[in-house]
């Protein structure tokens, strides 16, 4: 560049400088940076994407509505291919290079424990809501909250409904990992609270396929119900294992798997009865769940939600609710509002414990009838009859 | 919480221990086949198995073929597949060292699996053709592992029959013993070769098909079969074709058994501890020699 050219841009360069110094109107303020990571590829990528769906949801729901505090709401993912260390390589980048403004949570508790040690480290905010592990939020730590119910918890209503219908007994199966197992534990502490007698409580080992001996076993405790904490493939086996050894329990309930279409597609009229629980559904009468869905099928042509796209949005949510509580980013001011809130969102009630663990969330659940998911319980959000008792497998 | 255990009990857990069994000793016997011919242990075996349970799940989706009937296709298809895999990759290891064979087979193995992955996704899937049971007094007869265990012992006594009494069987058999010996008698070791691989890859095969009908099917699914095969043949006699059989029904009962005296997160480690066992009382496996 010449001296002429720079002479005659001189002008326009120093009205620039001027423009910008000046207060300027709301709209043109620097957008809120929100930023994130989440597995969009690697083992958690199906769950991982749904997530970020929510999270893209919300975002253009807060700029329609004209943005937070005034600014418009900008998000900025980078992908942990589902692992906690590069989760955490990412979020360190976040806060300290891209320097956002505020978190929100990744995919899955694994990646969110790793994590939540970078969040507090820098005292920033993190809802995180894919994280469904109790211990995360049971370490002392300050700045992050739950959004999902936890794993104890996913069985509630099954026993509930059991001890309603008067049921004595309940045999308890899950398979030998973190999750299966704080899902057995909670229901055999839901099934004391109940008066229900445990007959059996037993592990299977990952990748288990041939369940006779454990429903031999079952099957001569006799029990009234069958609790199961499964992901998808046992889930799937063990239904097909107990028509073949013929046990007949009055109710039969999973923690994952149950609750998927793929679990009807794979067992067809053997599915029909089957209780699974699941985090949300898209009937359940939520405030603005209508919105959501409308909005979702419009920006997603072709898909279909899961929970995982629902909390994520919810999440995103109540994190933009709390910052207009509190008018403003201040991690201990939105931290305040965050611990007192009681909302309630598409994916259902908000409410935490000081420790950031969730407490007012509802699973719902489903029972299979006639080939289609009808939520059962609770009373107060069902949309059809549950269908008790089970009859014999012949007659299903 | 522990559960009384019963002698009904018991008889339910052999009964599904003997079912398991029979087609543990079948897929086996196609794994210790091909090592008694070439020495090549085939670490593909299961995905091999794998396919021929894909084949019976296509074949029931698109044209409804009934899962039985599909081992008409599924074992010739898999035979075709095993020629074709020794004529260009296996026969390169026939006689390299042990560890050539078993890279080779093993990079197999996964080329295999990932290729299921790419033509099929990673979903389960499920052939729903029979299910539920027969109960007979105080035992359920589940009807998939029935016919299957129905299948697998015909199949079985007709591979037992075929290299005992045919000409090409005796030939196998021969290749086996003595491969020298054999080629100096006049027979085509080479093409023996060809045709062992098949076989073994058409007994995997229909151990696929069978599995399709019991349980949800998915492009892993092999691995755990080459494993189990590999113990059953090391229990029976490596090389020793009706010791696959009693190191099948074996490993059938032993699982069960650790499955319902202890719990099935140990089972896998009984039957490996049973192995060693095996192999520091009777290192030939329980019958010994070739036949």
């Amino acid at each position: 560049m010449t001296m002429t050219s720079w002479k005659r841009l001189a002008p326009v360069a120093l009205a620039g400088v001027v423009f910008a110094s000046l207060p300027l109107p709301v709209a043109a303020q620097t957008p809120i940076k929100i930023g994130a990571s989440m597995s969009v590829t690697g083992t958690y990528a199906k769950p991982g994407t749904y997530q970020k769906q929510g999270y893209d949801v919300c975002i253009d729901e807060l700029n329609a509505k004209g943005g937070i505090l005034g600014r418009k709401v900008e998000l900025v993912i980078y992908d942990d291919q589902s692992t906690p260390a590069t989760a955490v390589r990412l979020y360190e980048k976040l806060i300290t290079e891209d320097k956002v403004d505020a978190v929100m949570g990744p995919y899955s508790s694994a990646v969110s424990e790793a994590v939540a040690n970078v969040t507090e480290k820098y005292k920033k905010v993190m809802v995180a809501p894919l994280a469904a592990t109790t211990s995360i939020f049971k370490k002392g730590r300050k700045y992050i909250f739950m959004v999902i119910t936890p794993a104890e918890n996913y069985l509630d209503g099954l026993i509930d409904m059991a001890a309603k219908r008067g049921l004595k007994t309940v045999a308890i199966i899950h398979e030998d990992t973190l999750f299966p197992k704080a899902s057995a534990a909670g229901t055999v502490e839901a099934a004391k609270k109940k008066g229900m007698q445990v007959v059996l409580q037993e592990a299977y080992p990952k990748g288990n396929t041939d369940f006779s001996a454990l429903l031999v076993k079952i099957k001569a405790a006799n029990p009234d119900v069958i609790a199961a904490g499964t992901y998808f493939d046992d889930a799937v086996a063990i239904t097909r294992q107990m028509k073949e050894l013929n046990v007949n329990p009055k109710m039969f309930g999973l923690t994952v798997g149950g609750d998927l279409p793929e679990f009807y597609d794979l067992l067809k009229q053997n599915a029909e009865y089957v209780y699974g629980s699941t985090q949300w559904d898209e009937s359940l009468p939520y405030p603005g769940q209508k919105e959501f869905l409308a909005a979702y099928k419009a920006k997603f042509k072709g898909q279909e939600p899961s929970y995982h796209t629902a909390a994520g949005y919810a999440g995103c949510l109540i994190y933009a609710e709390a910052v207009k509580k509190a008018g403003s980013l201040d991690a201990d001011k939105v931290r305040d509002q965050l611990l007192k809130m009681e909302i309630k969102t598409a994916f259902g009630d908000y409410k935490v414990e000081p420790d950031g663990f969730q407490i007012a969330h509802k699973m719902v659940m489903l029972q299979w009838q006639d080939g289609k998911r009808i939520v059962v319980w609770p009373d107060d959000l069902a949309n059809g009859k549950i269908r008790y008792p089970t009859p014999e497998w012949g007659k299903r | 919480m522990g559960v009384l255990i019963t002698p009904s009990m018991i008889g339910q857990v052999v009964i599904s221990g003997l079912l398991a069994g029979s087609l543990y000793a079948m897929v086996a016997l196609g794994l210790g086949l091909i090592f008694g011919v070439m020495r090549v242990l085939n670490v593909a075996h299961g995905p091999l198995l794998m396919m021929g349970a894909y084949t019976t799940f296509w074949l029931f989706q698109w044209i409804g073929l009934n899962p039985y009937l599909s081992l008409l296709v599924s074992m010739p298809l898999l035979f075709l597949v095993g020629i074709a895999l020794q004529r260009f990759l296996v026969r390169r290891v026939v006689d390299a060292p042990e560890l050539s064979s078993l890279l080779l087979t093993f990079g197999v193995s996964i080329a295999l699996v990932n290729l299921a992955q790419l033509a099929f996704t990673s979903d389960l899937r499920s052939v729903e053709y029979l299910t539920g049971s027969f109960v007979v007094g105080p035992f359920a007869l589940s009807k998939p592992r029935l016919a299957t265990c129905a299948f697998a012992i015909a199949i079985t006594v007709g591979a037992f029959v075929f290299l005992r009494s045919t000409r090409l069987g005796k030939a196998i058999r021969a290749v086996s013993q003595s491969r020298e010996v054999a080629q100096v008698c006049g027979i085509d070791v080479q093409r023996i070769h060809l045709i062992t691989f098949g076989l073994g890859s058409a007994l995997a095969a229909a151990g696929g098909s069978l599995v399709a009908v019991m349980v949800a099917i998915q492009p892993e699914m092999g691995q755990v079969y080459t494993f189990k095969s590999f113990l059953v043949i090391v229990l029976g006699g490596a090389g020793n074709y009706p010791g696959a059989l009693l190191g099948g029904l074996l490993l059938g009962l032993v699982e069960q058994m650790a499955s319902l005296f202890l719990t099935s997160q140990v089972n896998e480690a009984v039957a490996y501890v049973l192995l060693v066992v095996v192999l520091l009382i009777r290192p030939t496996g329980l019958l010994k020699g070739r036949v």
